[in-house]
């Protein structure tokens, strides 16, 4: 019979794959595209920036880039879908198996770059493919152009 | 039954209707339209020739123009066939008659109902509201029902790339999500 403290109680690394904690960002991903703010059906991301010239030296023109000043998830709100994640097109968000992050306090549940940052090294490695599931699109689409007609 | 043998079974018991399959694969079910005034008997006719035992839910749908459809769906456990139910009820002075006596199951079902939509069920023993607090004002599940929070907080996509506040002053409107609407159409000033 297997001892009361073992049975029940789970860890992060008991989880399935893809299991969804938390989410954490990579800032260095970002662009500030701004379309997990835009795609949150819940509102809860809040997203400030700036512009900031770029001079290439030698180059035509200076580039803009945007510049992240504010990135704050309130997890008070998110319910946890993943739409930001599958919106973000520079894979700048993940999903973090973290679970235990539970607040006395519900405003300390809005999390900012900081936070959002340290959620990103408990991100763990993707889970294998499914050697029976459909090829990725970019295998298909190699295998095609080895192989024309 | 395939769920089409479903669907044209309970029409041809009932005398009218319009079958139509929902879903696909394992999840397809045998969906018939019928009139407010045949509601009842389709449903008894469920109960009684299909052998649709089980109650599983009844809700409504708000469809703007059309009016209210109201959907129930059952389900026989000897069979394994399931049928959903389908009427439409006008906007104005939504009624459809109660169906508690054939499964009795349906009192809750039409209780959310009528508070989420405002729907009325002559022959329901209680209508009374079932989730919201009494002092809600509304019906919250019709879709011109205006979500105050939404109107109230500033939608966070609203900002540019390269933006910190919202510029009001340069460009014609800031971008709003769909359904949500300007503050000078709703709610205080």
């Amino acid at each position: 019979m297997a001892s009361a403290g073992s049975v029940g109680k789970r860890t992060v690394g008991d989880l399935p794959p893809r299991s969804r904690g938390v989410i954490a960002l990579f800032e260095e991903n970002c662009t500030v595209c701004m379309l997990c703010a835009r795609e949150c059906p819940d509102w809860c991301i809040y997203i400030d920036s700036h512009k900031e010239e770029v001079v290439v030296p030698g180059g035509s023109r200076p580039r803009q880039r945007n510049v992240l000043d504010r990135f704050a998830i309130d997890f008070s709100l998110c319910m946890y879908c993943g739409i930001c994640i599958e919106a973000c097109p520079f894979d700048a968000l993940y999903w973090s198996p973290e679970f235990e992050y539970a607040e006395p306090d519900i405003r300390d549940l809005l999390h900012e770059r900081e936070t959002l940052r340290q959620w990103m090294w408990t991100v763990p490695v993707p889970p294998a493919h499914d050697p029976m599931g459909e090829p990725a699109k970019e295998q298909a689409a190699a295998a095609r152009r080895r192989q024309p007609g | 039954m395939t769920p089409a043998e479903v669907g044209a079974a309970l029409i041809a018991e009932l005398g009218e209707g319009l079958a139509s399959v929902s879903g696909g694969d394992r999840w397809s079910r045998a969906t018939v339209d019928v009139s407010p005034s045949r509601w009842v008997d389709a449903l008894r006719c469920a109960r009684d020739a299909l052998g649709c035992d089980f109650f599983d839910w009844l809700s409504a749908v708000d469809e703007e123009f059309r009016g209210y459809g109201v959907v129930a769906h059952v389900w026989s456990t000897v069979s394994r066939h399931g049928v959903l139910v389908r009427t439409v009820v006008s906007r104005d002075d939504p009624a459809v008659a109660s169906i508690v006596d054939i499964y009795p199951g349906a009192a809750w079902h039409e209780r959310e109902t009528h508070e989420m939509f405002g729907i009325d069920f002559p022959g329901h023993p209680d209508l009374a509201p079932l989730l919201l607090p009494p002092e809600f004002e509304g019906h919250p599940l019709r879709k011109d029902f205006v979500l105050a929070a939404r109107v109230a907080k500033d939608w966070p996509g609203a900002k540019e790339p390269g933006e910190s506040q919202v510029d009001t002053s340069s460009r014609r409107q800031p971008m709003r999500p769909p359904g949500v609407p300007a503050p000078g159409e709703w709610g205080p000033a």
